[in-house]
């Protein structure tokens, strides 16, 4: 018996316990109006530009507030902005900010703030990056009014200010924003509806949110990161558990109200409760993937980048990562999130089975010219997805006829090493696995792995003229079949580039007591409209 | 005496010293990047070398080591790479749970296991001994974390007993404080227990063997007496050297019962920071614990004297 098999053996004998009907203890009935929730990870820090991991993103969204927020149809939301103009020639957009807005130390907000926040913001985040190389200036223009002058149009520009994927443009206090954005930011000062109580953060153990009981929300009823973010509990406490069957004896037993994302083997178990909800927590799931090194051999033969793509069976590598609930994952013939309205299967005719064709590949392998060279196939073991891929990919390499050198190890490592450009056999790499948030793969704008401009692109440095010209159509459509055409052009030429390879689109689950209402499905989880009853 | 105190309390100066170097040595040279972690999936190589920069981690080995050497020794572990927060901060913020764990379990091993392993003597060969022996190896075999598990299903999730997960300051209450640290106590414990059961029974055999024992049986005392002023007295040095050696044991245990009853300690402290390549943190944290194996060793040696008169510094 592993140690997976027993913890999930010794939480699902907790459920059968916990349906039976033990009382609650009083932890979970003397603080109706505190939240406890289960983080995906720890927060180990604080500032959502320095440091642009999904948990620090989530905890910033309840901290400080944005100018624009996108809904649950995708579409972007003024939240801060009370009205926007666009100039004829969409040069010039010019902001107000709604009135009332107060950061948490009870200054007003003012554009000076705004000015400073949208600086640093647009130094980090691709699409800020966009805009800034085409700013010809950026100002305050009266205390609530700031202007935004470009040489270029950039008709994208509300989805900027409102996407879910980090780095987002939060709004912070002007001395704030003005650290340097790789640096951290040492004062929490927010705009949003909690504040961050920093005297009660225990990194890796608790972050604690406060309702901040000046801030005014919109009158539109909350959908993600739109319309008004109304806090019905009086303070949120992020309690973090890095053991799930911890994390899932803690919620059948109250001591925890919502466990953000269960392990997949827990959630049979979980549903067993008839205390808990257990229910699909972000409809946008997730894209696995692996990169290839397409500067060094073999992959820098697209014929040899083929072929594995070609070898690969998606469904193997879902199981692996959400097991055998079909409901939990899908064959993804391309690069965009299903379900959302630039998803394509344009050019993925050789993913749609799902099974791949091994023979055909090792056909197409002899064919490229591959001569045994070996295979650096870096794999994080720390991170659960990444280690099944891994795994699964050995596997196919091997059957393929291909000569790999498995390198087991964490992911600290892997982020250092997938930097480095110098053969695999001295310190490089050859391929290294991840996985995107569903909701960072809806459009190019801020899906970095998508883009195959060479040296400037993501890790692997893809190089696809195909690629990034439809990139250029993408931000140039006028209309969503514009749009559509130009996805469903780039899909195909990345599949064609391998610019990588996906693997398949996967979701996760998450689970709630009863005893809390609100919880709603979304990239990230939103405390807004959540209440707890005794 | 004080002599010899103060010459051992000097002599952890160089130890450190040489703990400090080998940890930074050893930080300098494995693999992995913080400003990598730091970054996020999507950031570019510039973002990260940036941030590297940043955090000055592309200086030369003996600037950076220098400078942390400078620090250390005006008592500044410096801040954490992640977190923004001075590691003292940090430890201090975790010491409190991780050293009301090592003293509970500390107490609950002693308290169980020196009766145990007496026992075990006194009916050597007999079916308490085998009893008790069986026990000792259980707790040495089975892995802390299934003990743990266990008992959070039972006296946690079956009987309502404890809570599952967590840790409550003394200041809290003694109750609530004891309540979150019984269940861990007693899975840390285990391991403890068995070592030191079995060091008791095997030195007490040998003490038991012995001609005093025998006259002061001869003499009329109570088997208690016996036992547990003659003997356990004359057996206690390698049983007090035993818990010394065990407070490595429990640290490294600490880690692994931390998570699973997700008690905010240094062992979580550790893992995290390691996981994360977060430097100023582990250097902290490392060279706390070494300090305390240091101090728990000298205070053991010091113990000696006063249970064996013959010993002399």
């Amino acid at each position: 018996m592993d140690r997976r098999t027993f913890i999930k053996g010794v939480a699902g004998a907790g459920s059968l316990a916990m349906s039976g009907g033990l009382a609650m203890p009083a932890l979970a009935q003397g603080a109706a109006k505190t939240l406890h929730f289960v983080p995906q990870a720890n927060l180990a820090n604080f500032d959502p530009i320095w440091g642009t991991q999904y948990v620090v993103r989530n905890a910033s969204a309840l901290v400080w507030d944005m100018l624009y927020g996108l809904d649950a149809s995708g579409t972007p939301q003024r939240q801060m902005v009370e009205s926007e103009e666009v100039s004829a020639d969409g040069l010039t957009w010019t902001f107000k900010l709604r009135p009332g807005l107060k950061f948490h130390d009870g200054e007003k907000v003012l554009a000076k703030d705004v000015v400073a926040s949208l600086t640093r913001w647009s130094a980090r985040d691709p699409m800020g990056i966009m805009i800034k190389a085409s700013q010809k200036e950026l100002v305050a223009v009266d205390d609530t009014t700031f202007r935004w002058v470009l040489s270029k149009p950039f008709p994208k520009m509300k989805l900027a200010l409102g996407k879910t994927n980090a780095p987002i443009a939060f709004i912070m206090p002007e001395r704030i924003a003005q650290t340097d954005p790789f640096k951290q930011i040492t004062e929490y000062v927010g705009s949003g509806p909690t504040k961050f109580l920093k005297g009660e953060w225990v990194p890796g153990a608790k972050a604690v949110f406060e309702r901040f009981a000046d801030y005014v929300p919109r009158s539109e009823a909350p959908s993600w990161l739109a319309g008004g973010k109304k806090m019905l509990v009086d303070r949120i406490e992020w309690v973090v558990m890095p053991d799930p069957a911890t994390a899932a004896a803690a919620l059948q037993n109250g001591e925890v109200d919502w466990w953000e994302q269960p392990l997949p083997d827990l959630v049979p178990l979980l549903k067993g409760n008839k205390n808990l909800n257990v229910d699909i927590g972000d409809p946008l799931g997730n894209v696995g993937s692996f990169r290839m090194n397409h500067i060094q051999p073999p992959f820098n033969n697209p014929k040899v980048r083929q072929a594995v793509l070609m070898a690969l069976s998606q469904e193997d590598y879902m199981r692996a990562v959400a097991g055998d609930d079909e409901k939990l994952w899908k064959v993804l013939p391309g690069f965009f999130t299903p379900g959302t309205a630039l998803y394509t299967e344009v050019g993925g005719e050789v993913l749609k089975s799902g099974k791949g064709n091994l023979e055909a590949a090792k056909k197409l392998l002899k064919e490229s010219g591959y001569n045994n060279e070996p295979v650096v196939c870096v794999v994080a073991q720390d991170q659960p997805i990444t280690k099944a891929q891994g795994d699964v990919t050995v596997d196919l390499l091997k059957k393929l006829g291909m000569n790999v050198d498995f390198v087991a190890t964490d992911w600290g490592t892997v982020g250092a090493r997938r930097a480095l450009k110098t053969p695999p056999t001295q310190g490089g790499w050859s391929m290294f696995h991840t996985w995107h948030a569903g909701a960072d793969c809806t459009n190019p704008a801020a899906y970095p792995a998508i883009r195959a401009n060479g040296d400037k692109a993501w890790f692997g440095w893809p190089e696809s003229p195909a690629v990034e010209a439809e990139v250029v159509s993408w931000f140039d459509a006028k209309d969503l079949a514009e749009e559509k055409a130009a996805i469903g052009r780039l899909n195909k030429a990345a599949v064609e580039n391998v610019t990588y390879a996906p693997t398949g689109f996967f979701l996760s689950y998450t689970a709630w007591r009863k005893t809390v209402s609100g919880v709603t499905q979304g990239p990230l989880p939103f405390f807004w409209g959540v209440s707890k009853s005794a | 005496m004080l002599g010899y105190i103060l010459r051992r309390t000097l002599s952890t100066i160089p130890v450190m010293a040489m703990v400090g170097l080998f940890v930074f040595s050893l930080l300098y040279i494995a693999p992995g990047d913080p400003a990598a972690v730091i970054a996020g999936d999507q950031a570019s190589p510039e973002d990260i070398a940036r941030i590297r920069a940043n955090l000055g981690l592309d200086r030369p080995f003996l600037v950076q080591f220098g400078e942390w050497g400078w620090r250390t020794l005006h008592a500044d572990l410096g801040t954490s790479i992640f977190t923004g927060l001075p590691v003292t901060q940090m430890i201090g913020q975790r010491i409190e749970p991780t050293l009301s764990l090592m003293v509970l379990t500390l107490i609950f091993a002693i308290v169980v296991s020196v009766p145990m392993g007496v026992v075990a003597a006194w009916k050597a060969g007999t079916w308490i001994d085998r009893g008790i022996m069986t026990f000792a190896v259980l707790g040495f075999s089975v892995p802390v974390f299934v003990i743990g598990y266990v008992l959070a299903y039972v006296f946690a999730l079956q009987l309502d007993w404890f809570p599952v997960q967590g840790y409550t300051p003394i200041t809290q209450g003694l109750g609530p404080w004891l309540g979150n640290l019984v269940l861990p106590a007693l899975s840390l414990g285990c391991v403890y227990i068995a070592l030191i059961a079995r060091i008791t029974r095997a030195s007490m055999l040998e003490v038991l063997a012995q001609d005093y024992v025998r006259t002061a049986k001869a003499k009329g005392l109570g088997q208690k007496d016996v036992l547990f002023l003659h003997a356990l007295k004359n057996a206690a040095v390698p049983i007090v050297t035993v818990i010394g050696i065990g407070i490595a044991l429990l640290i490294g245990g600490a880690v692994v019962t931390e998570s699973v009853f997700a008690i905010p300690g240094l062992g979580r402290l550790t893992v995290d920071a390691i996981l994360r390549r977060d430097y100023p943190v582990i250097q902290g944290v490392v060279l706390l614990f070494s300090f305390v194996y240091v101090l728990v060793n000298l205070v053991i040696d010091i113990l000696y004297t006063f249970l064996d008169p013959r010993i002399r510094y």
